[in-house]
């Protein structure tokens, strides 16, 4: 465990895993993001502030939509829908700060606006190689890179959007889940994520039967809930 | 200031106030308490639903692609990942070139 160590070397590995898989799922998503700013008459720099600011693909995705419809639900409705949709960088939050090994909160403050989905997921399975004061280095070269990967295919997608036909899209739009799905199958062998998945996978069914904009949010809490209480009784027997 | 700009900005300011806040609530705490725990098995589990959902029920371009080529996609994708050491970027280019061969297939049979 623990095999980088300096915070430089840190740094520089998190930089080169952001631009493998990550950085093609990451770039093939805000690609379709950015055409998408395109068909709703927002300008590039709309695109790109929301990938750096948001930096959240469902939520950015909730506002476009709004947008293509001149906020025809309201304003309110389509932010607190944009919020609801990105409120797992909460509990991603909760989950990834104690492995960062510090309990200075304020060391932590660089890494927060890259707390998403694709770093929090690359980061619980690298960490366990990366001794524990390397790994905010390494989160932030992860971070950095894969923020101006997004923000470069979102303006790339911005200016290329007639060019993409629906088979394009539609490949562009399957990299991102085959690539969170990948992480989450590389985590199969180990109980509490197999649980986490199991159960999460399992009350996805939940968005059948709620609003879209709080489906998500319901399925990964009460999933998550039953895999943690799950494991709590197979502690204890 | 147009409404697509305050709803960006509100947006925002309220993501970062939730990580920011991640940050704060579990500062204090070690990474075996069960707090930790729980949310750690809520962001999986909420990771899990996104990908089902995105598979199953798309929206856009890819709810076009028939569902058996994205589960078809899905499945050489993990299968490679699993097969070849969790190696995850032949997998990825592996798991898109399967949905698409199987979605020319199945276009061309219907």
């Amino acid at each position: 465990m623990g095999s980088v160590t300096s915070s430089r070397g840190a740094a520089l590995f998190g930089a080169r895993d952001a631009v493998g898989a990550a950085g093609i799922a990451m770039a093939a998503t805000f690609l379709a993001f950015g055409a998408a700013v395109r068909e709703a008459g927002l300008p590039p720099g709309w695109a790109l502030v929301a990938c750096w600011a948001i930096y959240g693909m469902p939520g950015q995705l909730v506002l476009v939509q709004a947008a293509s419809t001149g906020f025809a639900g309201g304003l309110a409705p389509a932010v607190m829908g944009a919020i609801a949709v990105n409120a797992r960088f909460l509990p991603m939050a909760i989950a990834i700060t104690p492995l960062f090994g510090t309990t200075d909160r304020k060391r932590l403050i660089p890494a927060i606006p890259f707390i998403a989905v694709t770093p929090w997921a690359a980061a619980m399975r690298a960490f366990p190689e990366i001794a524990a004061q390397a790994r905010l280095a390494w989160f932030l070269g992860f971070g950095l890179t894969s923020w101006v990967v997004a923000g470069l295919a979102a303006l790339a997608g911005f200016y290329v959007a007639g060019m993409l036909d629906d088979h394009a899209r539609a490949a562009l739009l399957f990299v991102n889940p085959l690539y969170y799905a990948l992480l989450l199958a590389a985590e199969l062998d180990k109980p509490a994520p197999r649980r986490a998945i199991i159960c999460g996978s399992a009350a996805a069914g939940l968005t059948i039967i709620l609003p879209s904009s709080v489906g998500l949010l319901a399925a990964g809490i009460i999933g998550g809930s039953i895999a943690f209480f799950w494991g709590r009784a197979r502690g204890k027997r | 200031m147009e409404n697509a700009d305050i709803a960006l900005a509100l947006t925002a300011i309220a993501c970062l106030l939730l990580r920011s806040a991640g940050v704060w609530l579990a500062g204090g705490l070690g990474a075996d308490h069960p707090v930790i725990a729980w949310a750690t098995a809520i962001a999986q589990a909420t990771l899990s639903a996104f990908v089902m959902l995105a598979i199953i029920a798309p929206s856009g371009a890819l709810a076009d692609v028939p569902l058996a080529a994205r589960l078809g996609g899905l499945g050489v994708g993990v299968a490679v990942c699993l097969g070849f050491g969790r190696n995850l970027l032949p997998a990825l280019l592996v798991g898109v070139a399967a949905m698409l061969a199987l979605r020319a297939i199945l276009a061309g049979v219907a």
